[in-house]
């Protein structure tokens, strides 16, 4: 019963991460489409859009079909382990040195003005097709989609099954569509998302699943068992906090010795 | 000339290819992957140590992590 209840709470922690992981991801492709669609017309960044969602629903359809079937639990563990442990610590390292003022924070509304006046410059006629928005939005969606497929594959095969894959990938779509609901209400890049607050929160997600299953899949014991994933988050966001505290202080620091 | 064209075209995108897989999976922060494989490497060798395996692959990674943001931290203001 216990350990049930503990499950439950590792695929809501699940699912909140992917659905945030994708929110993120999707909020720096909606600048790409924005800025293209408003500039170049929408025909065409339309359809580069859609083909990058269908690429990436067939990446997980045909990945994850053949990962569950043909590789081992305990491989799998351990791949999916790792790589989820590299993403996770990458995503904290970024947002935790943007947090302390070591690098510039991600500004959509900056980004947005920047694709803009690129994307100006070319010549094109509104209303036909347009090679240029097509694939500029292609590329913007597959490639920040690229890293939420891969959050996806590796959460949803954890337990290597069908099921999990579907709840992960649900959660996935809920991110992007509230994203993208929001993005055509408002018809504007999402500048003052926290996007910064959600990047640390999902980098500490993905760093304590990802040590959590590949010690598994290398053979460690947790104590406590899924339960300890509870400890592993609070050990990683107490270690992010101080990190953020420690760092900050030494930023004020040294712009004080420049000034 | 055809033939060297295609060879080109296709030397080209296999170093796409793998120029973009090490981006997407190493990023400009190779400390941090190959920091992760010696943890996955201490792991196996630890798993038979009971309660010192978890403790220890936790400390790992909360060391890691620091080394990172340290090692960025001082990249950037060698940079300045």
């Amino acid at each position: 019963m216990e350990r049930g209840c503990m499950v439950d709470q590792g695929t809501i922690l699940l699912l909140i991460t992917v659905a945030v992981a994708s929110a993120v991801e999707a909020t720096e492709a909606l600048t790409i489409i924005l800025a293209s669609g408003i500039t170049r017309g929408w025909r065409s960044t339309v359809e580069g859009t859609l083909l990058a969602l269908a690429c990436l629903s067939g990446i997980v359809l045909v990945a994850g079909t053949t990962l569950i079937l043909y590789v081992p639990l305990y491989i799998l563990r351990v791949v999916v382990g790792t790589l989820l442990l590299i993403f996770g610590l990458q995503w904290l390292t970024k947002a935790i040195l943007r947090e302390t003022g070591f690098k510039a924070l991600h500004d959509e509304a900056d980004i947005y003005d920047r694709e803009v006046v690129t994307l100006s410059k070319e010549k094109g006629v509104r209303g036909q097709r347009d090679s240029l928005a097509f694939v500029v939005s292609f590329k913007g969606v597959f490639l920040e989609g690229m890293e939420v497929i891969m959050i996806v594959i590796s959460f949803g095969l954890g337990n290597g099954s069908y099921d999990q894959l579907g709840t992960v990938a649900l959660g996935a779509l809920v991110g992007v569509g509230i994203i993208a609901a929001t993005g055509a209400v408002v018809a504007k890049p999402l500048a003052k998302l926290p996007e910064n607050y959600m990047k640390l929160g999902v980098g500490v997600l993905l760093t304590v699943f990802g040590l959590f299953w590949m010690g598994e899949g290398a053979g460690i014991q947790w104590p406590l068992g899924d339960a300890f994933l509870l400890v592993l988050l609070a050990i990683f966001a107490a270690a992010t906090l101080c990190l953020i505290a420690y760092f900050k202080r030494v930023h004020g620091k040294r712009l004080e010795v420049r000034a | 000339m055809p033939l060297k064209t295609t060879q080109g075209r296709i030397w080209k995108g296999v170093r796409s290819f793998f120029s973009f897989w090490k981006h997407f999976l190493i990023g400009d922060s190779p400390i941090l992957a190959l920091g992760v494989l010696l943890i996955l490497a201490a792991d196996y060798l630890l798993r038979n140590s009971g309660f010192l395996a978890p403790v220890l692959s936790v400390t790992m990674v909360l060391v890691l992590m620091a080394i990172a943001v340290y090692q960025k931290t001082r990249h950037k203001n060698s940079k300045l």
